[in-house]
């Protein structure tokens, strides 16, 4: 029987714009043992902004948190996390 | 110290807006491969006596491009720490992880990097380091890290033989998984610095470095004063971008030998 599951996909935008640019992108698929994976060539890169993955489908269900102290000096991790998810059916094994 | 092998404005510049740069020694004809032989037969990893097992590694350190560069980023009195590791990536092992090395205690000056030697041709499949130039200056505990995967300008270290990569100890880094059939190996070795700079210790050209801004070519900028300002390797917003700005400024006066 058919079941839709939960697909999950990390954005790190330049900003805490949805029309940003992406940094960095992570598929999670809802498949057994299914591991995202650091590559050596060219990424796929589908999505440009995080509009371009709204405009496909998915649904954002995390925004950047920015409740954190401000800082002007320090820098730590890259770019502002979006989480989106896509409900899908994925064929039973 | 020869002056031949002594890096220049653009180069030192681009180190601290990058994080790394890689040189290519003209080694002894067959020392890489002696190197990787001996590499391939070590049955257990001997830590940092890696250099006493296999001897021929200080030829690599003792070569006038390696000691070149080392001198024009941490001084002629730079130190070789005892500390170093042979990382074997063994065919059909998984990708790592981005990480950054250590406790989250950065220093965001250039005391310290990594020099890493690896004595085989590095391909795409063979589980080759990956950087993510820029990101040195982060201050970014790995577990936070975990949501990461592929970077928009991130560097696969595929490399030729022989090649030793410098890279900041902060810069985020992990591998791609090795899928061929060949051991990928890398030594690492740790550099310090031991006396703080009076004065520039590389090729230094002050009419070269005081260019003032192009606002059209930016990040093509040939000159230290344009790669310090425009460069943005990983495109980050505007705000991280003026930080990143501020602490190379402060690392280039640190490294012209200017008094805080």
């Amino acid at each position: 029987m058919d079941t839709r599951h939960q697909r999950l996909l990390y954005l790190q935008a330049r900003t805490p714009s949805p029309l940003s640019g992406i940094i960095g992108l992570t598929f999670i698929e809802p498949i057994k043992g299914y591991k995202p994976e650091i590559v050596a060539t060219d990424p796929d890169w589908p999505y440009e902004t995080v509009h371009d993955a709204l405009v496909d489908g998915w649904q954002i269900v995390q925004f950047p948190h920015l409740q954190a102290p401000f800082d002007d000096r320090e820098l730590d991790v890259v770019g502002y996390e979006f989480i989106l998810q896509k409900m899908e059916v994925v064929a039973d094994e | 110290m020869s002056e031949q092998y002594l890096l220049n404005d653009a180069e030192v510049a681009r180190f601290l807006v990058t994080g790394y740069h890689l040189v290519e020694p003209e080694l002894p004809v067959g020392l890489n491969e002696n190197i990787a032989d001996q590499l391939d037969a070590l049955a257990t990893n001997p830590g940092d006596a890696i250099t006493e097992a296999v001897p021929e590694l200080c030829q690599v350190l003792e070569h006038p491009a390696v000691t070149g560069a080392l001198s024009s980023l941490l001084g002629p009195d730079y130190e070789v720490q005892p500390h170093r590791h042979w990382h074997c990536k063994q065919p059909d092992s998984p990708h790592m992880n981005w990480h950054q090395d250590g406790l989250n205690n950065r220093d965001i000056l250039l005391n310290r990097f990594l020099g890493l030697y690896y004595p085989t041709d590095v391909t795409p499949n063979m589980g080759p380091t990956i950087i993510v130039p820029g990101t040195q200056f982060r201050n970014a505990p790995t577990d936070r890290m975990a949501t990461y995967t592929n970077i928009r300008g991130q560097v696969p270290l595929t490399v030729k033989a022989g090649t030793v990569a410098f890279t900041h100890y902060d810069l985020w880094h992990g591998t791609a998984a090795n899928r061929s059939v060949h051991k990928r190996h890398m030594i690492k070795f740790l550099f310090r610095r031991t006396r703080e700079n009076t004065a520039p210790t590389w090729n230094h050209e002050p009419e070269a470095t005081n260019k003032p801004n192009d606002w059209n070519k930016k990040a093509q900028a040939e000159d230290a004063n344009n790669i310090l300002n425009f460069t943005n390797p990983i495109g980050v917003s505007q705000s991280d971008h003026y930080k990143e700005r501020a602490i190379r400024r402060q690392n280039w006066d640190f490294l012209m030998g200017k008094q805080a």
